[in-house]
Formats: structure tokens, C-alpha cells, sequence
């Protein structure tokens, strides 16, 4: 066990502050060595970094650097994409997502996903958040007000849509459809989410209470947030990853990132001096 | 139930279902091909001794769980020596070496034992004055020599004319009488056909929509209606009135007021018409705006703009369009029935005699020399091998056109992406 | 002159949509009743003609659609390459070669095989589904290649069932004649499935993969994904390649005219011939003097066949329409 350990690559189960005190931080999501190839592309080479729980985390990068690959892989929505290989681990709460005992299904409930683009069914705004509730086999009408009501809550629109649950979710506006989609994600209970550039489609209003609404979620959630706006990233981390051409070059708390970085990839990229 | 159980049985279902599609695609091409290609193949000639004591000799035409049916010399006519005789009757199978079937240019066919001289006798004996197209010793023949003969056949087939009530007689008349229908058809479809798709890509508004929404519907029409305007209004109302005004001292007889390749290459133009414009539009639309607008903007009108340059770079499109017009007119056969198509026609309708091009006659057609063999021949036995020979024959020339039809389009779409990145 | 010309050929156009109607109603105009029994057998021939489309399309609807259900959602993407053209090139085949086939070589077999048959038609998609419970779930990963997989289970499965049919002696039903709604429907549904094929195609590829991507990251199968999110939003569009499907078949000729006995009799029994109105507009028409009774009542049957298939298209290209303006196509392609 202890050579398996020591063979792994260098883990932050315990991340140094740079304030000079350290403290061991919960790690929510462990990824191991986690390589990926479509087809012949290797997309991902090596990456090992964990994600503290309770904590927002950005992944930022160049495009293409395979920041959304990563995310899909750990809710292992890379699965339906053909010839996709996945190698290492990726640890959440101990369980591998990759173990061949895992059911795929329930590692998805407990790993919600905020895409792009706002993509709620063209369905009304209760059934888009009772569609998760509906998988688990919940049925009963009270049951699922209540889950639903505390789901919108949670993602500050219940009071905006309560009058207009039976309406058809499209006919919300971007941000409000957002905001629906992570109360849909949110209403089955995950402990981590996973958002690529949530915000991007949004104007700077929206944009300004999604932000709030990512602090409030922090509380409760994992969140790992990709995203190509620096100063997004600055402004909501506590900590960062860099990722460039599939490879992890950095990991670190923001501040100390952002002001200090270690590497030059990072300085270069966050100077903007490429990217 | 394990959970996804029902999804995973529902997917095999559906897969099932794309499964049977491809398969049954595949047996549909498999019984085209054998039984298309099967009669050209020199088959044995069987000598069969009956337990009646009777010895017989032919080849055989087709069995079943208990019987078979074995044609035998045919002295009077072609199609009249047929024999029915069950399995049980028969003691004894061989196949000589010395047996020959003689091939008369009239259709029927001969069968004995012999050398090249009990040949000749049997010949002369039976048919004096009959030509003999070939004598074959089948079961003395390699394989090589059968694939030789084999080819022989399909060549003959291909590059002569049909005898009346011929084994698997000459497609030659039914292809040219195909090839002039579809030339004709594309010379009047072709400028509408481009035309309309020039006006859909140039107007938008409640106008284009209406056209728009008129050729989808057109294209949905049975076939069989085009005909019968074909019949009512062109034959019979257009052609009648040609015959009294330019040709009333022929009357009664029909010149144009009967069916003819004329008024059916107007009916498949009709049909058609849909496909040529959905093509060309679909090319026009596909070229990019760029493109366009650098020529506007160098001052040549819309009108230059579209005749010196998108059309020309549209060019593929209009070629798949007309490729799968022919297509589509190769196989329509309903519509033709009723418009001028006959069984046999007394002369081709281009010939060396001027105007060369004899639009008022009536003409052979491969799709419809499919229907007529196979449920209007009077010899069932030669109708069908013959009906699956033209058919394969109308296939090939079908999917060989469908697939030059989709290589253009791949590359335009190539060319063009190319272009626009 | 370019204006001229393109004014031309849309006139053209145009007109030949209105001619159709047109000729038809001014030569049955000035109206005269219709020979006695001339309405009974107009009636035999709609039966006809709509027996023919219901038997077909009970085999072109299931086949269409679920190929395209596959090949919209589960399908690996180079395959989907392949489906696509194999069912164009099935549509490519004139339907006089579909009938010859029908004819020559299906109608012997079917004679005496109709037991067989049904058989096949529950033991089939009975061990489909059966064969999916038990090893789908291993074969998960691969199930986007699995009509490649199953294709030679399929084949196997038809000679097997042509062996044992051939080996038993006694004829268990005897249909009335040997062209009947049985052998239509094989071969009419499947010159139609091509058709229903690429309308559902068309409108399943409409529905953004992002939905589909939505769901699963919810938890759910592909297989629920399909059935909640993605059949519900292609629902119309499925509808109008029904309704196309069956305005194709209504108006097909060739192979009801070889394959249909055309014997004008009108009942719910699969096992007896049927004659449709396009047979009978292929048969009598040539023969019939203009302007005599059966020349108008055939002009009549065809403004008929013409109307009927008319309201159908113009049915399913207002769903189409609608379909295609709440929703952008292509890239979206799940």
C-alpha cells in the first residue's frame, strides 16, 4: 500500500497557504493521473490535482487546453462519446468514478452539470426541475413542490418563477434559464458541481448576480468552475488550476496564483502574453 | 429489474429494426443479382430415365419440394414443350458429354446427342429454314469456357434487339428507347427546372413561398396522375389538335394524338421537375455569400452577377439535379403506360431516316420491359428470368447514377467549405 | 432576358400544380351522373387504395422510424454514415423491380408460409428484446455499431425460419390468393420505409444533442433520455413522416398493379386480393374512349387519388414547417 502511495505523483491533500500556515483542507474530488485520448488525440496527459471541498475552484486555460474534457470526465460523460480511453483515477469522496463496480447513473447524481449555453427541455419550468427527482422514482405531488421549491431556492429564482411554474422554461430569460438549470442540477441532492463557463452567455448584469449566487452555492457545494474570464476567476476561486495543452502546469490558492506564479506558462498566460 | 434493463431491451429492439432494413437491403440486391445474372449462365442439359421407362432430355427450368419442370426440345413453338415430372418418377440422372442444345434465332431451342453432324441433321430437320444462332455443348464446357459464353450472352443481351418471344431476348430497343426518352426529358425539364431554382434563390416574400410550397407538393403527387394529365390533356387535347391542323389527310390514324416519345418526355419532365429545382437550389444556396457580394459590389447586376457566376459555380448542383431526374425517370413506369410505352415497338424512335428523331412514335422502355415480361409474357418459364435480367439491368444503371449523383454533391460540399474557411 | 426567363419557368411551375385539378374538373364538367354502380366501385377502389397504405405502412412505420431512432441517437457516428445511403439506395430501386421481386420470388413462398410468418413477426422482436435484458448491459459501450453486430443473428435467424418452413409439409393457412394485403404490405411498407426513414431522421436530428447531454448528466439513461426528452420534442415531425409515408403508398402504382391480384374486392381480410385506384387508372385508362362513362369516372377516381394525397402533403409540410422554424438543424446533430 505504501509503495502504491509513494508511486503516485505528488498529491495537495495538504496545500501549503502562502500565508505560511498550513492547514489539511477536505478534498472533495481527487483526480489521479487522469490521462485521456479520442481516438488517436491525446487530449488530457497526466493531470493530478484535488479539489477542496465547500471551495470554488477555476480551471483556466488557453482553448483547447481540454478544460471541458476534464469536466466531462468526471461525471464520465466522455463515456458516450466513441472511441474515448480513460486512464488514472478520479476519487470523489474515496470511490473511483472509473472503478468497474461504479453505477454510472448515481455517480451522476452526485456530480451535477451547468453547461455553456442554458439548455432547459422544452418542458415547463416545474417539470425541467422535477426531471432528476422523476429519475430517482419520486412521485408524489407534495414530494416534489417541496424538493423543487428548496432547489429554486437554492439557486435564487423561486421567487421570480413561483407565479410561472407551469409555463414552458423557454420563455425565461438567459439568466433566469441558467439559474434553472443549476436548481435543475441542484434538486437531486450532488455534492459537487461542475460548470463550464456558466457565465459566458450571460450579459454583465446577469453575469453579477450569477457571481453572488456561486458564493452562496459555495457554501453548501463543491464547485470546479471552468472559465476564460480572468478576472471571473479571480474575483469567485479560492483556488486555481492551469491547464494548458492537457497538462496541469499549475495548482494553487488564487491570490497566490494570480500575484506570484510559479511557473512561467502560468505568468505568460494570466499577463495575457498568449492565449 | 436491473435498472436500464428496459432501456438496453428497447435499444436491441431498434437496433433490431436497422438491422432488418440493411439486411433486407441486401437480400433485395442479392435476388437481383442471381437471378438477373442466372440466365446468361450456360446450364447442364440433364437426361432423366423415368421409371416408366421414358428417357427425356433439357434443361431444367425450376424445382420444387417434389417436382420439377424440364423443358425439352421446343419443335413447334418456344415455351410449348414444357414437362412437369415429380421426383419420385425418376430413376435415373446423367448428364453426357455429348449433349447439345441448339439456340434458334426465332427463341426456341433444341436439344439431343451427338456430334457437330446429328446437330446440323437434327437443325435442318426440324427447323429448314430457321437460322441457328448457337449450338452449345454445355456439359463438356470448363469453367472457363462457360464464363467466356456467359459473357457471350450478356452481350448479346445488351447490344441486340429483342426477338418476339426470345429466351432472354436483346434489351438493345428497350435501352435506346430509354436513353431518348431521358435525353428529351432533361433538354425540356432542365431550363424550367434551373429557372425556378434561380427565382427561389433570388426572392424571398409571400411569392417564393408560394412557389416553394407549390414544388413540394408537386412532388408528392402519385405518378400515375401525371399521367393521366399526360394522357388527357397532352395526348388527347394537345395531340389531337396537332393532328387536325398539320396532319389532318393521315387522320384517322394518330400522329401525335396518340401516346409517343414526345408527350411522355413532357409527362417525366413534369414529374421530375421538383428534383432538378431542389438541387439547383439547394447548389445555389450553398455557394457563399462572399462570393456574391464581390461581384456586386464590382458593379455587375444581379442578373450577370447570377448567369456569369454563381450558376456556373453551381454547375455540380444542376448536374446531380439532372442525374437524379434521370433517375427518377428511368423507373417511373406508371405514368408512361398510359402516355405511348408498347411491349414491342414497330421502329425505333431514332433512326437514320429524317428527321432522325421521331417524336409522335411509340417506344420500348427497360422499366416497363420489366412489368410486361414478367406478367404479360406468354412463355412464364422465359418471362421471368427475362423481367429479372432488365431489372438488373435498370438497377445497375439506377445506383450507378444515384452514386455519381452523391459524389458530386460530397464535393461540392467540399469545394465549397474549403472556400468559406 | 434572365428576368424573363426565370419568370417563365416559375409560371411554369405554378401552373403545372394547377393544371392537375384543373383539366380534371373542366372535363368532368358539365356534370353527368356517374354509371350505376359507378360510385360502389369508386367506393371498392378508395378501400382498395387505403387497404393497401394500412397494411404498408404497418410495416414501413415500425422499421422507418425505429431505424431512424437508432440512427439519431444511439448510432456511432460512422455508421450513421453508412445507414444513410444503403436506405437511399433501397429508395433509388423503381418499385416495378420491387414488384417483380414481390412477385417472383416473395408470392410463391408467402403462399404457403403465412403461418411462418406471423411467427417470425412475434418470435423475432420477442428474442430482440430478451437478447437486450440479458447482454445489453455488457455491451453497452458498443451498442452504437450493434446492427452490424446483429445483422448476421438477423440472417441467420431468416434462413433458419426458410429451412423449417421448407421442411414442413402441411399449409396451416391458406390464404385466398396468392396476391393478397399480406404480400403488398411486405413489399409496398418496404418501398416505403426509405421515405418515413429520412422525414423521422430529419426530424430527430433537429433536436439539440445538448438536451440529450442534459439529461444524462441528470442521471438518466440514453434510453430514458430518448423516451422523456427527445421523442416528445420530434413527436410532429414523426407524425408527418406517418402521413407522408402514407400518402407515398397511396398513390404507388407498380407494385399493387403486380402484386395486388387487382381484384376489385373490398374487406378486412389481409388474405384476399385488393385493386386500388392507381391499378385501376394503369389498366383502364388506356383502353377507354375519351369522353365516354368509364373515361370520366376514371378522371373522377383520379381527382380523387389526386385530392386524397394533395390534403395529406399539404398536411405534413404545415407540421414540417412548423417543426422547422422552432428549431435549427444539422449542428445540433446528437
Amino acid at each position: 500500500m505504501e509503495t502504491l502511495l509513494s508511486s503516485l505523483p505528488d498529491i495537495p491533500t495538504a496545500i501549503a497557504l502562502e500565508s505560511g500556515t498550513s492547514a489539511a483542507v477536505e478534498i472533495a474530488l481527487d483526480v489521479r493521473a487522469l490521462s485521456l485520448w479520442y481516438g488517436k488525440r491525446r487530449v488530457l496527459e497526466d493531470v493530478s490535482f484535488g479539489v477542496p471541498a465547500r471551495k470554488i475552484t477555476a480551471l483556466v486555460g488557453p482553448s483547447g487546453s481540454g478544460k471541458s474534457s476534464l469536466l466531462r470526465c468526471v461525471n464520465r460523460l466522455n463515456d458516450e462519446i466513441a472511441e474515448c480511453r480513460v486512464e488514472g483515477q478520479v476519487l470523489i469522496g474515496g470511490a473511483d468514478a472509473y472503478a468497474n463496480d461504479t453505477v454510472v447513473h448515481e455517480l451522476r447524481r452526485r456530480v451535477g452539470m451547468v453547461f455553456q449555453r442554458p439548455n432547459p427541455f422544452p418542458l415547463t419550468v416545474y417539470e425541467n426541475v422535477a426531471y432528476g427527482l422523476r429519475l430517482l422514482g419520486m412521485k408524489h405531488r407534495r414530494e416534489l413542490d417541496e424538493h423543487i421549491e428548496s432547489a429554486l431556492r437554492s439557486a435564487s429564482l423561486w421567487d421570480e418563477v413561483a407565479a410561472r411554474l407551469d409555463e414552458s422554461a423557454l420563455t425565461l430569460s438567459l439568466g433566469q434559464q441558467q439559474r434553472l438549470v443549476i436548481a435543475r442540477a441542484l434538486a437531486v441532492g450532488p455534492e459537487i458541481l461542475l460548470m463550464d463557463e456558466p457565465a459566458s452567455a450571460l450579459d454583465p448584469a446577469a453575469t453579477l448576480r450569477f457571481e453572488e449566487l456561486l458564493h452562496r452555492l459555495a457554501e453548501r457545494y463543491t464547485v470546479l468552475l471552468v472559465t476564460h474570464n480572468m478576472q471571473q476567476a479571480a474575483r469567485v476561486s479560492a483556488f486555481t488550476a492551469f491547464l494548458h495543452e492537457g497538462r496541469l502546469i499549475e495548482f494553487g490558492e488564487t491570490d497566490a496564483l494570480f500575484t506570484n506564479p510559479r511557473e512561467r506558462q502560468t505568468e505568460d498566460y494570466i499577463t495575457g502574453r498568449y492565449g | 429489474m436491473r435498472h436500464g434493463a428496459a432501456g438496453d431491451a428497447g435499444t436491441w429492439l431498434i437496433a433490431g429494426a436497422a438491422s432488418i432494413c440493411l439486411a433486407v437491403m441486401l437480400m433485395v440486391l442479392l435476388v437481383l443479382l442471381s437471378a438477373g445474372l442466372a440466365p446468361f449462365w450456360p446450364a447442364s442439359l440433364v437426361e432423366l430415365q423415368l421409371r416408366d421407362g421414358r428417357s427425356v432430355l433439357g434443361e431444367r427450368v425450376a424445382t420444387s419440394d417434389d417436382t420439377l419442370i424440364l423443358r425439352t426440345s421446343e419443335r413447334e413453338r418456344a415455351g410449348g414443350a414444357y414437362m412437369r415430372i415429380a421426383d419420385r418418377d425418376i430413376a435415373a440422372q446423367t448428364r453426357a458429354d455429348d449433349a447439345f442444345v441448339i439456340a434458334l434465332a426465332d427463341g426456341r431451342r433444341l436439344f439431343g446427342r451427338g456430334d457437330a453432324s446429328a446437330a446440323a441433321v437434327m437443325a435442318r430437320e426440324v427447323a429448314s429454314n430457321a437460322i441457328v444462332e448457337e449450338t452449345l455443348r454445355p456439359n463438356a464446357m470448363g469453367t472457363p469456357t462457360r464464363i467466356a459464353v456467359f459473357f457471350r450472352h450478356l452481350g448479346r443481351f445488351l447490344g441486340t434487339p429483342s426477338v418476339a418471344s426470345a429466351s432472354v431476348g436483346g434489351a438493345l430497343p428497350a435501352l435506346v428507347g430509354t436513353v431518348t426518352l431521358v435525353l428529351l426529358m432533361s433538354l425540356i425539364v432542365m431550363p424550367f427546372g434551373v429557372a425556378t431554382a434561380v427565382y427561389l434563390h433570388e426572392r424571398s416574400g409571400a411569392a417564393a413561398r408560394l412557389v416553394r410550397s407549390a414544388i413540394a407538393n408537386l412532388a408528392g403527387v402519385p405518378s400515375i396522375v401525371y399521367g393521366v394529365l399526360g394522357l388527357g390533356l397532352f395526348v388527347h387535347g394537345f395531340g389531337a389538335s396537332i393532328d387536325r391542323a398539320l396532319y389532318a389527310d393521315r387522320l384517322p390514324v394518330p400522329t401525335f394524338g396518340s401516346g409517343g416519345l414526345l408527350w411522355a418526355a413532357l409527362t417525366l419532365a413534369l414529374l421530375t421537375l421538383p428534383v432538378v429545382v431542389v438541387s439547383v437550389e439547394e447548389g445555389l444556396a450553398r455557394i457563399p455569400a462572399s462570393l456574391r457580394a464581390g461581384s456586386l459590389a464590382l458593379g455587375a447586376t444581379r442578373s450577370e452577377t447570377m448567369w456569369r457566376l454563381l450558376l456556373p459555380a453551381a454547375r455540380p448542383a444542376l448536374l446531380t439535379g439532372l442525374i437524379l431526374a434521370i433517375a427518377r425517370a428511368a423507373g417511373a413506369v406508371a405514368p408512361l403506360m398510359l402516355v405511348g410505352v408498347v411491349k414491342l415497338a414497330p421502329a425505333l424512335p431514332i433512326d437514320g431516316e429524317f428527321p432522325y428523331l421521331h417524336p409522335s412514335r411509340q417506344f420500348m422502355h427497360l422499366g416497363f420491359a420489366v412489368y410486361d415480361a414478367a406478367l404479360a409474357s406468354p412463355d412464364a418459364m422465359r418471362g421471368i428470368p427475362r423481367a429479372f435480367a432488365c431489372a438488373l439491368l435498370l438497377v445497375g444503371v439506377v445506383i450507378a447514377l444515384n452514386l455519381t449523383a452523391i459524389v458530386l454533391r460530397h464535393r461540392l460540399r467540399e469545394r465549397y467549405r474549403a472556400l468559406e474557411s | 432576358m434572365g428576368e424573363v426567363v426565370v419568370a417563365a419557368g416559375t409560371v411554369v411551375v405554378l401552373g403545372a400544380l394547377l393544371i392537375i385539378p384543373l383539366f380534371l374538373i373542366v372535363n368532368l364538367l358539365p356534370w353527368k351522373p356517374l354509371p350505376i354502380g359507378g360510385w360502389e366501385r369508386l367506393g371498392v377502389l378508395l378501400g382498395g387504395s387505403l387497404k393497401a397504405a394500412v397494411c404498408a405502412l404497418l410495416v414501413a412505420v415500425p422499421l422507418g422510424i425505429a431505424t431512424a431512432v437508432f440512427n439519431a441517437h444511439f448510432c456511432a457516428p460512422r455508421l450513421r454514415g453508412w445507414i444513410k445511403p444503403s436506405l437511399e439506395i433501397l429508395e433509388a430501386i423503381p418499385t416495378v423491380v420491387l414488384g417483380l421481386i414481390a412477385v417472383a420470388t416473395l408470392a410463391p413462398w408467402l403462399k404457403l408460409n403465412i403461418a411462418t410468418l406471423l411467427a417470425t413477426l412475434v418470435v423475432v422482436p420477442a428474442l430482440l428484446l430478451g437478447a437486450g435484458m440479458i447482454f445489453g448491459h455488457r455491451l453497452r459501450r458498443h451498442q452504437g455499431w450493434l446492427p452490424i453486430g446483429l445483422l448476421p443473428v438477423v440472417l441467420a435467424i431468416v434462413a433458419l425460419v426458410v429451412a423449417v418452413a421448407s421442411q414442413r409439409s402441411e399449409v396451416s393457412i391458406v390464404p385466398a390468393s396468392p396476391w393478397n394485403a399480406v404480400l403488398i404490405g411486405l413489399a409496398l411498407g418496404l418501398a416505403a420505409v426509405p421515405l418515413v426513414f429520412s422525414i423521422a431522421a430529419d426530424a430527430l436530428m433537429r433536436i439539440p444533442a445538448a438536451h440529450t447531454q442534459a439529461a444524462l448528466a441528470l442521471g438518466a439513461t440514453r434510453w430514458q433520455a430518448l423516451t422523456s426528452i427527445v421523442l416528445p420534442a420530434a413527436a410532429s415531425g414523426l407524425v408527418a413522416a406517418i402521413v407522408l409515408g402514407a400518402s407515398r403508398c397511396i398513390g404507388e402504382t407498380m407494385i399493387v398493379l403486380m402484386a395486388s391480384g387487382n381484384t376489385p374486392l373490398l374487406g378486412i381480410d389481409p388474405l384476399t386480393g385488393l385493386r386500388t385506384i392507381s391499378a385501376e387508372l394503369a389498366l383502364g385508362l388506356p383502353e377507354a374512349e375519351p369522353s365516354s362513362d368509364v373515361y370520366r369516372m376514371l378522371l373522377l377516381a383520379t381527382l380523387a387519388l389526386f385530392g386524397l394525397t394533395f390534403v395529406l402533403n399539404l398536411l405534413a409540410e404545415r407540421v414540417r414547417a412548423s417543426l422547422r422554424r422552432t428549431s435549427t438543424p444539422g449542428m445540433y446533430a446528437a
